[in-house]
């Protein structure tokens, strides 16, 4: 059975993966596996982009979002017309001849993996570039253009069976998806301590983050930069405080419910 | 199912001048391109076969890999070789007439007719005959020295030099050294390291900083976008390396540019071009706790007193603090003091990948100068420690790449067609002085014959246009381009729709394979072809893994009537002969008699390959042939540990053989030169630059405008892939449908300025205005702005003063003053502009006529709409 992996962590956003894919498909025909994909708007893969924190903590995630493959697939439930069909190596075809063009499907997946065209009137997603695999290749287009195997395709031996340490995307957990991701983001806190009245930062602060959820405790000093982060958090409001020798202690709530956050150069003050 | 016909190789490298690189396998399926993929080597090859290497450290190992990484403009280019916007035929304008009117005013503005191979080349013959009766050879500018695709026997630009060679010469447009200025009219007068001024002793500074470097200053240096078009994706491969590693990777530049959005540990985000001020509050940090390297100072440079007395202050009274340089340069003042004392104690390298406003603003020769000081204030040299590229390894000799070398550098020069990046000539002008030669008054001056790899003393001379002697050439009347992106990639594209436009510039040629940027100003445009069409051979020496020879056979039919760069000067040529005299036999010349397949075996022979062993046939049914990594590569000293142990016995190519942190040179020659000291200091203005936020300017036009190397493009090209032009941070679609350029604002100034995402604003200063679409972004520091540069013009308003762009080609309103008074360089970052909010409907509404033009929302412009199809 094929699955792919997705190391999120080394993927550099090129988009190699996004565009092979239209270079696979876009001017071509591989009926029966697949119809042509329109010019522009359709994305069998997608890199997905996201702009993380504030100056001057500032990061970019790049997700790649393709078909799962699930097992279970939402997308299948709620085809009525039997357009989907499973291959021995796990690959979910959407029939072009078979798709009848009621759309039903699309909106049924919850990574947004089909797309609708509207010229075919027909669904359309990845193949899992299936009719290169049947014709002597090893692996797909987006696998063999990522520059930094950050995609991969894998042979797993049990259904359903997830990696050690990977994760699936949102809304496929019962899914028994076929796409497994590696340092998916999660939130981060990051700052800088500083001295305003000697115009230094602070080196060896401590630095902690209480969560609000369940109380845990992550603790760690500034580096020689005076700066602190704390990466791949979960999303919760946390009360962070800064101690100091000889500094008033800074204590503040940071809540990365919904973003990262750079909490800038925070100026303590010394104890009178 | 058939997924291919065949496969040939092809070269995806977007340098031009035979630099290959970027290979991949092109299927091919009932005549067209079916798909574009990597290499993989391991079709004819082994890694033993190749003395494969590998760095290690700990349990952790970096392989160079066995397939070729491609960007991802090689995936997209197939849509290139189809695109809409390619020249499907001879242009000619339809309002030029050589025996009537010629309309010169109307350039850019008027459509073009349909014209036969056979009439455009007979129009273009007798244009050369009239010029060379009525005036002088020298009347014709060659522009033959751009980049674009990778051509060497099917023409790599300037072919039609080596026509005009025959037939009594031309002027040469010299492309001076746009990629390295602050390097080579700064950094070089102080360490020599030809040809460009970058550290050239980068043997196995990847190596050496996995085995003792501790950080990474990536300054101004984008590995995630600058390499991709030369050398593909190694360059992110190692920069992972180093994160995987634990090398601390710090990027200083105004934004979070692509390789720091994935790579920054830390990101000090800094004005743009306010480099100079930071550096010297670090030499201040140094040198005021005493953690430079003092030792190394006395017995490696020349005139460090200088410096330190003016960093003290005792020059001009101002001290050059933390606090004086954060006030410049945004970064605060305890924040330069950390990354100073982190600097002192641990061994830090910085890295680049050219390009970005830290080397090509006004008075860059500061920045790279200071660069080299700091360095050499730390013992440059030592373990861990020294200046490495993430880009043309090997360009420049085998100790120039930092990662391990190959046993041979192949070349193509054996089957070349084009114009070599030689000492040009007289006569030439510098690249960034066309306008003004065009439109001022003759002669014009400058120091340097300019082109990008001459010796340091070349700089030392001083020439002009017309040259002396040559009193009978009253100026340009003739322009012939293959190199049609002056507007978008050079230093005030408005003022060059200027001079094109003049009433004394009676013909301009352009040869291309899209109908693209300056074409548009042409009189007679030739349809060139894409490298797919193409039979040709290449070399790639850059891609960080193995070095190899490429037989290109053409994967397609030439499209349209597109003919090769090589053959389309050659009809040229045959339409001369015809006028006899200098003219005769003038097609046997330029061709030497040879066929192209011919060119392609001469250029084997002369690769580098040993032919006793190999033999052409056999490489033509191979189709590549690799060399391997030079034995016992781990063995040569790393980058600059000769120098730093012994440098009586291993000089810097300065005067004295040290680094020269005062100048003998520019002491000698320009020692009152107040923009450019014989020792780096940090200029605010002069006489033609006022770029700073201080200056009078700045009350107009607040923000200082990042303009990179676009990510989503090569300069100028690959603007027309649909397949790139939809991801999110490659155009903003406006309410229009028009894919404008994105411009970044931080959330501040987006607030300050009354802009919201997706709108569609203009950028703009006294030099004209270009527009784009606002993303508001985190991406960019408060105070600059970031708009790529190199996008495709589309021209509402021309010329200087009154453009207004809409395509968002920011360099139509770059600074047209060079980089400073003698050091002819361009100027094309970190210029100031201010930003406006505009109704795209209103503006509609004043500029009918180019708000009608035609185009499609995948691809953009496209050709049809400036064709007057009824006379096709």
């Amino acid at each position: 059975m094929k699955a792919f992996t997705i190391d999120v962590s080394i993927c550099n956003g090129c988009r190699n993966c996004q565009i092979a894919c239209k270079d696979e498909h876009v001017d071509n025909d591989w009926r029966p596996y697949a119809a042509k994909e329109p010019e522009i708007g359709a994305f069998w893969i997608k890199v997905e982009e996201k702009t993380r924190g504030q100056v001057p903590w500032v990061r970019v995630a790049y997700t790649p979002v393709l078909c799962s493959h699930c097992t279970d697939a939402p997308c299948v439930a709620a085809c009525s017309y039997g357009a989907f069909e499973r291959r021995d190596d796990g690959f979910l075809i959407l029939s072009p001849e078979k798709c009848q063009g009621c759309g039903s499907c699309v909106p049924a997946c919850p990574s947004h993996a089909i797309y609708f065209n509207d010229e075919l009137n027909i669904a359309q997603k990845c193949t899992g570039c299936a009719h290169l695999l049947d014709n002597g290749w090893t692996e797909p287009r987006c696998v063999d253009v990522c520059p930094t195997s950050a995609l991969k395709l894998i042979d797993i031996p049990d259904e359903g069976a997830i990696p050690e340490g990977a994760e699936v995307l949102p809304g496929l957990e019962g899914a028994q998806p076929h796409a497994f991701y590696f340092n998916l983001p999660k939130r981060f806190i990051a700052g800088t301590a500083v001295d305003p009245d000697e115009r230094e930062v602070i080196i060896g602060a401590t630095v902690s983050i209480s969560s609000a959820r369940d109380g845990a405790v992550l603790e760690m000093k500034t580096d020689e930069f005076g700066d602190f982060k704390f990466d791949q958090i979960e999303p919760d409001v946390y009360a962070l405080s800064i101690v100091a020798p000889g500094f008033e202690a800074v204590s503040m709530e940071v809540d990365v419910t919904e973003i990262d956050r750079s909490v800038g150069d925070i100026f303590m003050s010394a104890v009178a | 199912m058939r997924i291919k016909d065949k496969s040939v190789v092809q070269n995806f490298s977007f340098s031009g001048f035979a630099g290959g690189t970027n290979v991949g396998r092109v299927d091919v399926m009932d005549g067209k391109v079916v798909r574009i993929r990597p290499l993989h080597y391991d079709e004819q090859y082994t890694r033993e076969d190749l003395n494969g290497w590998q760095f290690k450290k700990g349990d952790h190992v970096f392989d160079p890999g066995f397939k070729t990484f491609l960007p991802p403009f090689a995936y997209g280019y197939k849509k290139r070789a189809y695109s809409p916007n390619r020249v499907p035929y001879p242009l000619k304008r339809v309002d030029w007439d050589p025996k009537g009117e010629r309309n010169p005013q109307n350039r850019g503005k008027s459509k073009y007719v349909r014209i036969s191979w056979d009439e455009a080349a007979q129009l273009i013959a007798d244009e050369i005959v009239r010029i060379h009766e009525n005036y002088t050879p020298a009347a014709i500018l060659c522009c033959g020295e751009g980049h674009g695709q990778t051509k060497t026997v099917a023409g790599g630009h300037g072919c039609m030099t080596m026509m005009f060679d025959h037939i009594g010469g031309y002027t040469c447009q010299a492309r001076q050294p746009d990629s390295w200025e602050g390097w080579y009219w700064g950094a070089k007068h102080m360490w020599g390291m030809d040809p460009v001024g970058q550290n050239t002793s980068q043997l196995n500074s990847f190596k050496d900083i996995t085995e003792n470097g501790d950080a990474v200053l990536y300054w101004g240096a984008d590995p995630e976008t600058t390499p991709w078009g030369w050398s593909g994706q190694q360059a992110s491969r190692l920069c992972y390396w180093f994160n995987e590693i634990g090398i601390l990777s710090i990027f200083i530049c105004p934004d979070v540019n692509y390789a720091g959005a994935v790579h920054a540990d830390k990101w000090i985000p800094v004005l743009p071009n306010t480099d100079a001020a930071l550096q010297l509050a670090i030499a201040y940090t140094w040198i005021t706790e005493g953690t430079l390297d003092k030792e190394y100072l006395d017995t490696h440079t020349l005139g460090y007193e200088y410096l330190e007395e003016y960093v003290l202050g005792k020059v001009d009274g101002i001290a050059k603090t933390p606090e004086w340089a954060a006030e410049k340069c945004g970064v605060p003042d305890y924040r330069i003091k950390a990354l100073a004392r982190y600097w002192a104690r641990h061994a830090v390298s910085i890295a680049h990948c050219n390009g970005g406003g830290y080397i090509r603003s006004c008075f860059s020769h500061e920045p790279a100068r200071l660069e080299v000081c700091l360095l050499a204030m730390q013992g440059l040299g030592k373990p861990g420690a020294t200046q490495f590229k993430f880009i043309e390894w090997n360009l420049f000799g085998d100790t120039n790449t930092p990662l391990p070398p190959s046993e041979v550098i192949p070349e193509s020069a054996g089957g070349w067609h084009g114009w070599m990046m030689q000492p040009p000539k007289e006569p030439f002008i510098p690249k960034t002085l066309t306008p003004k030669a065009i439109l001022g008054e003759l002669p014009i001056k400058w120091y340097s014959r300019v082109t990008a790899c001459l010796p340091t003393a070349d700089q030392a001379g001083q020439y002009q246009f017309p040259p002396v002697g040559m009193e009978d050439c009253d100026g340009i009347h003739m322009i012939w381009t293959d190199t049609p992106c002056w507007e978008t990639c050079w230093n005030g594209g408005n003022l060059y729709q200027d001079a094109l436009r003049s009433e004394k510039m009676e013909l301009i040629v352009a040869q291309h394979p899209w109908l693209e940027n300056d074409c548009l100003l042409a009189d007679i445009i030739l349809p060139v072809t894409t490298t797919f069409e193409d039979l040709d051979f290449s070399v790639d020496h850059q891609n960080g893994q193995w070095y190899g020879i490429y037989y290109e056979e053409p994967s397609i039919e030439p499209i349209g009537e597109a003919k090769s760069d090589y053959r389309a000067v050659a009809e040229v040529c045959k339409k001369l002969e015809a006028y006899g005299g200098k003219y005769e036999g003038l097609y046997e010349k330029y061709t030497k008699g040879r066929t192209e397949e011919e060119d392609v075996q001469l250029a084997f022979e002369k690769s580098g390959i040993d032919t006793s062993r190999y033999d052409y046939a056999d490489f033509k049914e191979r189709e590549f042939h690799l060399f391997p990594t030079r034995k016992d590569w781990e063995n040569d000293p790393p980058h600059l540990s000769e120098f730093r142990a012994d440098p009586e016995n291993h000089k810097m190519a300065s005067p004295s053989g040290l680094i020269e942190i005062f100048s003998t040179t520019i002491d000698s020659i320009w020692p009152d030169d107040p923009e450019r000291r014989p020792y780096p200091q940090w200029i605010e203005e002069s006489d033609e630059h006022h770029e700073r936020m201080s200056s009078d300017r700045a009350k107009d036009y607040p923000l200082l405008c990042v303009s990179n190397h676009p990510r989503w493009r090569v300069h100028a090209q690959c603007d027309d892939i649909p397949w790139l032009r939809e991801i999110e941070t490659c155009k903003v679609v406006g309410p229009d449908g028009y894919g404008y350029e994105p411009i970044w604002i931080n959330p501040k100034d987006a607030e300050k300025y009354g802009l919201a995402d997706g709108d569609i604003a203009k950028l703009y200063n006294e030099r004209g205005a270009v527009l784009g679409g606002i993303i508001i972004t985190e991406r960019i520091m408060p105070g600059a702005i970031y708009q790529d540069h190199g996008a495709r013009v589309d021209s509402i308003v021309m010329g200087y003063g009154e453009g207004l762009d809409r395509g968002g080609a920011n360099n139509l309103i770059c600074p047209n003053a060079t980089t400073s008074t003698n050091a002819p360089g361009e100027v094309t970052n970190g210029f100031l502009v201010a930003v406006e909010k505009v109704d795209v409907e209103a503006l509609a509404k004043q500029y009918p006529e180019a708000f009608a033009k035609p185009f499609d929302p995948a691809y953009g412009q496209v050709a049809y709409s400036k064709i007057i199809e009824e006379a096709c």
